[in-house]
């Protein structure tokens, strides 16, 4: 063998080494760093520009807002105010904490939380939640500490709207008052910054040395990294290449996690709810009372458990109200009414009781490529739930989402699949949204009872009588159905042994909290 | 007509086609994206807000614009190199050409050295062992490669080299502190770590494009298999090969420097081909690894019907092709005087 061939060989065997040697052991962060992985991309890191989660995510982060939710609860404290309270019924006035700070070093006032809400209302961003603001007449700022919010009605979750991350507070000497600021140049006051933002590939949020708040962050580094699909973000946490995997695995993906070496599955309470929505127009039935009692006897014969065990692995739990467990003025009003099994003896008396002919024909819409692949099987098991009782005949149609999402509430499906993620974790974001009169559903549900308690409940601000108010709003809406509860998602991560604090961050609100979240 | 007065006509006529082929383009992918139902904000808001908030959004951003008008407007800005910002996350169509498009080049350009070295290899012993079983060895190989789902290749690979063997990571370009650390000035990683010295991170690049570029160019590889193979054994027929047996010259010889380098032509013309193709985005490698590729993007603005962003890249993709396929004519026009008007 001559001399170039052998070194040549060497050389092969040297770089084989170098790579193997390269590429073993986890490339994740050190002590300092926590590295998460997930499959939501954010739109924009301007609160103006932002009413999705994943942008969201980063925001809280990064921003403070004048009220926010702590962790494990469920009710808005303040955060950069020191105090706020109503006024008067249309009145709400925020007294900001002293000493606050943006990262740059310029102070906060109550200047910038004045000019961060009447920019979001400018620039209405057709991705952001300007519409939350719908209520609000204006905003003054009579002093440096002093935000005064005059609202249009009397508004008891307004100390909820202003925990919303769109609502978050910026630099007015820095984000233009007309358009929104570019995501890796933003600036807030909360524990991290944004280091660095590439889209498509990850944010980097390091701890801000300014931050003059309550529990600043327990890392140095967070690194939010993005994935397109959940099955590589699987393979990345089993070999340590991200500490979390958060947002979104799949059930068999968690199934198969929960054996793997290094890992543990953490869950924690989520308001993430599905459900089925009746159009009062279109569905099966040739007068109200025979419609209603089709709606009755669908919420009589889904089984939730087997839903939840069957489709998805016990990842989510089973809803018996449009208000998930875990907020306050929760209630389980669809299983008080109908009970939490099956029950098709039931099922078939309300509907003969209506002189309704079975089988009852169904035809329930729902979407593959927007509530995930499960989706699909998860109607499946409707069908034959429903079939399988003899009372219904099912036929499953569906559609691409953007297709879905207009067709649903243009009066074209008569029944079919939803999801909600809450704006805040209050009950009128569950009940206000889909029992109005006006609701974005279009559903042509319409009960002035109904009405008029969902107008009181949003002016009350007396807990007992806002939770009596509640508790009629799902009685009602168990009896009526127009929409049927079905489970309700719980915040499931596979977070790599030595990583604490990922179970913390779980509650009702839906923040992700980085700055709680430490590694050996 | 001289032969250079020939090939100066030949180069004229393929730049002049080459604008309305772009212009066609241009316009399919302008129509498409209108024809598709919903926009962005349909996509992202839907089931969130009334249908009525969505129609009013949408009317404010433009998007019930005239079409006629829309489209004035589009090829106006794609000829003033406008290529927009995206409706979605507010990038400049610029910015995901280069930092997505340098994330497909390097894919692309390792994917095409594995599909030469193992398409060539193979290809040549194939051709030069005809009716062996290297040659059954190696046809075979080609078809499996070949006709194996991309995709399931890759995930077999990770599952091999990522998962059990712990040998190879198994997504993104490089690691993700690594990709915070890293100054990019190229865009290109491996000569980024390079310019700025960071030898961890070159070799961190290194063994992240391993599985995705052996994953595609094994596919790629398939068709060069039995091109060179087919080729090879042709140009084996020849006089010349005779020729140069009858004159004593080595069997390697006669294979590697007279028969191959004849056989080479429309493989380069193919493999340019691929490699044009290639540029567009090897979209089921870069989702199966979690490569910031342009293909994926591209995936992922078509379903949130982000028309600004998905216009800007197939029109830089067409044009890249368009180039690209020129450029091989050309290249082909030039050595072999049978290709001419």
């Amino acid at each position: 063998m001559n001399l170039v061939r052998r070194l040549g060989i060497a050389a092969v065997l040297a770089t084989v080494l170098a790579v193997v040697a390269a590429g073993c052991g986890s490339s994740g962060g050190g002590g300092g760093t926590i590295i998460r992985g997930t499959t939501d991309q954010p739109v924009s890191y301007d609160p103006a520009g932002a009413y999705d989660l994943p942008s969201y995510d980063v925001i809280y982060n990064v921003y403070q807002n004048l009220m926010t939710i702590p962790p494990g609860e469920n009710k808005p404290v303040p955060e950069a105010a020191e105090k706020c309270d109503f006024t008067n019924p249309t009145t709400y006035e925020c007294t900001l904490q002293d000493g606050l700070k943006f990262s740059d070093g310029d102070p906060l006032t109550s200047k910038d939380v004045k000019f961060s809400f009447d920019r979001n209302v400018e620039i209405a961003d057709p991705n952001g939640a300007s519409s939350l603001l719908a209520n609000m007449k204006s905003v003054d700022a009579p002093d440096d500490k002093t935000v005064v919010f005059h609202l249009k009605q009397p508004d008891a979750t307004w100390p909820f709207v202003l925990t919303v991350a769109s609502f978050a507070i910026v630099d007015s000497s820095d984000f233009p008052k007309d358009k929104l600021q570019p995501s890796d140049e933003v600036i807030g006051s909360g524990r991290y910054t944004v280091a660095s933002y590439k889209p498509g590939q990850q944010t980097v949020l390091e701890k801000n040395d300014a931050y003059t708040g309550d529990d600043p962050a327990e890392n140095d580094t967070a690194i939010v990294q993005y994935y397109d699909k959940s099955s590589t973000l699987k393979l990345d946490v089993e070999n340590g290449e991200v500490d979390i995997a958060y947002r979104s695995l799949s059930p068999t993906d968690i199934d198969s996690l929960r054996d793997a070496d290094g890992v543990s599955i953490v869950e924690g309470n989520g308001t993430e709810i599905r459900y089925l929505v009746f159009n009062l127009k279109l569905q099966e039935g040739t007068s109200d009372a025979q419609k209603l009692a089709v709606r009755q006897a669908v919420a009589q014969t889904v089984d939730r458990e087997a839903i939840a065990k069957n489709v998805y692995d016990d990842t989510v739990d089973p809803l018996y109200s449009m208000v998930p467990q875990g907020l306050e003025f929760a209630t389980k009003a669809f299983a008080e009414k109908y009970g939490e099994s099956p029950d098709e003896a039931a099922a078939k008396k309300t509907l003969a009781d209506a002189g309704v002919k079975t089988p009852v024909p169904l035809e329930i819409w729902w979407t593959p490529s927007h509530y995930g692949p499960s989706s699909g099987d998860e109607y499946a098991e409707i069908k034959n739930q429903l079939d399988d009782s003899g009372l219904f005949t099912v036929s499953l149609k569906s559609t691409e989402w953007t297709q879905y999402s207009e067709a649903a509430f243009t009066n074209k499906y008569p029944q079919y699949e939803l999801g909600w993620f809450p704006d805040y974790p209050d009950a009128n974001d569950y009940t206000a949204p889909f029992y109005a009169k006006d609701s974005f559903l279009n559903i042509s549900y319409d009960n002035p009872e109904m009405n008029k308690l969902l107008e009181q409940e949003a002016a009350e601000t007396d807990e007992a009588k806002r939770a009596q108010l509640f508790k009629k709003i799902q009685d009602i809406g168990a009896e009526e159905v127009p929409t049927l509860p079905i489970w309700q998602g719980k915040q499931v991560a596979a977070v790599r042994d030595g990583v604490s604090g990922v179970e913390d961050t779980f509650d009702p609100s839906f923040i992700f909290r980085y700055w709680l979240i430490t590694k050996d | 007509m001289s032969r250079k007065g020939s090939l100066r006509t030949y180069v004229l006529t393929r730049l002049v086609l080459a604008i309305p082929t772009v212009l066609i383009l241009l316009t399919m992918v302008f129509l498409l994206m209108r024809v598709a139902p919903g926009n962005p904000i349909q996509v992202a808001l839907g089931g969130h807000l009334s249908q009525q908030e969505i129609d009013r959004r949408s009317a404010e951003a433009g998007y019930d614009k005239p079409i006629p008008a829309q489209y004035v407007e589009y090829l106006g800005d794609v000829f003033t190199g406008n290529l927009g910002t995206t409706l979605t996350d507010h990038r400049t169509v610029t910015s995901i050409i280069v930092e997505n498009g340098s994330a497909t080049l390097e894919l692309t350009i390792a994917a095409m050295l594995v599909a030469l070295v193992v398409g060539l290899t193979v290809g040549i012993l194939a051709g030069r062992f005809r009716d062996t079983p290297i040659d059954l060895g190696g046809r075979l190989f080609g078809i499996v490669v070949y006709a194996a789902p991309v995709f399931f290749v890759g995930y077999l690979l990770q599952l091999l080299f990522g998962s059990t063997l712990h040998w190879l990571p198994t997504s993104g370009r490089v690691g993700p502190v690594t990709e915070f650390e890293l100054d990019t000035t190229t865009h290109l990683y491996l000569i980024d770590s390079l310019i700025s010295g960071n030898f961890n991170a070159f070799w961190d690049a290194v063994t992240h494009l391993i599985l995705p570029a052996v994953t595609l160019g094994l596919l790629v590889s398939g068709v060069l298999i039995r091109l060179v193979r087919v080729n090879l054994m042709q140009t084996m027929r020849g006089d010349y090969v005779e020729a140069a047996r009858a004159r004593g010259v080595s069997e390697r010889r006669v294979v590697l420097e007279h028969a191959f380098r004849n056989a080479l032509i429309p493989v380069v013309t193919v493999a340019g081909l691929q490699f044009a193709i290639l540029l567009g985005g090897a979209i089921l490698t870069e989702q199966t690894f979690n490569w910031p590729g342009i293909g994926s993007e591209l995936v992922r603005y078509l379903n949130e019907r982000d028309y600004i962003a998905v216009q800007g890249i197939i029109t830089v993709f067409a044009l890249a092709v368009v180039l690209v396929s020129l450029l091989i004519d050309l290249i082909n026009a030039f050595i072999d005087p049978r290709v001419r008007y």
